[in-house]
């Protein structure tokens, strides 16, 4: 299916006046950087689709190619109206890369887009599932035994040996989550090529909630680095 | 970012810290999660089954010195309540007495969560019990 262009917003050129879409860099009358118009995306920006998994080489390159037409150097003689705009795309351009760069930021970003509200709002759509947070509960309890643990002055190899077993069942979580990430992610990406949007949203779906439940297996993780850490530092 | 003093306090020294035992008819269980951090919550409730009144409140938290205050307080304050009492209790409540700042409005959320699951645990074992 080909992208609905009526929909892209038009943002007339500040020197010559022509209308340009606004995934459109330089105006195409007359070739001038086009001030940042306000109603397109990271994606439209590339020149990309709403695609979750994307080619981070072509990424790149899309990235040097607009960076050197936008730099600022060149725009040194320019009108103040350029000047700005290049400015403008330039950091526009640097936020892009880093979003669709890295694949969590790129989902959250698009879901966004998307019209999915972010995870902040306390409703039914940000619950996870219940058995999750009993198993996020029972290994928090059993990362705090391990700290009284090292508080009552246990071995540092029995201290060891009971983290890493606690760390075991987290990490293979974790793997098996970004496995389901990955797949649902592909599977986006054939509904949008497949030009079935209901499919799309499906997937969509999915995956915020599979993001709601990483935050949670991240956010123990990052408790079990931590008693790592601790350990190193009073084995050292 | 500096916490309030009644937050450093019931966070030294948090109150009815602990767990009930959960088959017990008589109690009912919340955990519920933040979304926004991935803090976890357990709160505990034993109702008196002839009054309706609350005379015991229990919980456990995983998470930041705010949400570790808010379920202290909450527990404090859920002792000697009716179950529709306890219902009342909104998070802005908390926010207040704790003059939790706005980037930590979502940890008293996870408290008036927690409430709300125990007592609809501990309703929804009452009508089990009725029904049977
Ligand atoms: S920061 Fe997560 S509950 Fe407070």
């Amino acid at each position: 299916m080909q992208p609905d262009t009526s929909a892209i917003p038009i943002d007339p050129c500040k020197h010559c006046g022509t209308g340009a879409p606004v995934d459109v860099h330089f105006c195409p009358r007359c070739d001038r950087i086009l001030t940042l118009g306000r109603h397109g995306d990271y994606f439209t920006f590339f020149g990309l689709r709403r695609r979750l998994r994307l080619d981070l080489n072509d990424l790149e390159q899309r990235f040097r190619a607009l960076s050197r037409l936008f730099h600022p150097d060149y725009f040194h003689n320019s009108s103040s109206t350029e000047r700005l705009a290049s400015l403008e795309r330039s950091s526009y351009l640097n936020d892009a890369f880093r979003t669709l760069r890295d694949p969590m930021a790129r989902l959250e970003y698009l879901l966004k887009l998307e019209g999915f509200t972010p995870k902040e709002s306390h409703d039914a759509t940000t619950k996870v599932p219940q058995g999750l947070l009993e198993e996020v509960f029972e290994l928090n309890e059993e990362l705090e035994a391990i700290q009284d643990m090292r508080a009552e002055g246990a071995s540092a190899a029995a201290i060891a040996l009971r983290l890493s077993a606690a760390r075991r069942p987290i990490e293979a979580n974790l793997a098996r989550h970004e496995e389901q990430l990955h797949a649902r992610m592909s599977e986006h990406d054939a509904r949008l090529e497949a030009g079935d949007p209901e499919g799309q949203r499906e997937a969509l779906a999915e995956l915020r909630t599979l993001l709601l439940e990483r935050t949670y297996l991240m956010n123990l993780l990052a408790t079990v680095r931590r008693e790592v850490s601790a350990g190193e530092a009073a084995a050292s | 970012m500096a916490y309030s003093d009644k937050v450093v306090d019931h966070f030294n020294n948090p109150r009815n810290v602990g767990s009930l035992p959960k088959q017990d008819p008589t109690v009912g269980t919340g955990l519920v999660g933040a979304p926004e951090c991935g803090d976890v919550m357990k709160l505990q409730v034993r109702v008196n089954p002839d009054t309706g009144v609350i005379d015991e409140a229990k919980f456990k938290t995983f998470g930041c010195g705010s949400a570790i205050a808010s379920s202290s307080l909450a527990t404090e304050w859920l002792k000697g309540k009716t179950v529709d009492q306890a219902l009342a209790i909104k998070n802005t409540d908390i926010v207040a007495e704790l003059a939790l700042p706005p980037v930590k409005i979502h940890c008293s959320v996870l408290a008036e969560d927690a409430i709300k699951a125990a007592i609809a645990d501990y309703k929804q074992k009452q009508e089990a019990g009725q029904a049977s």
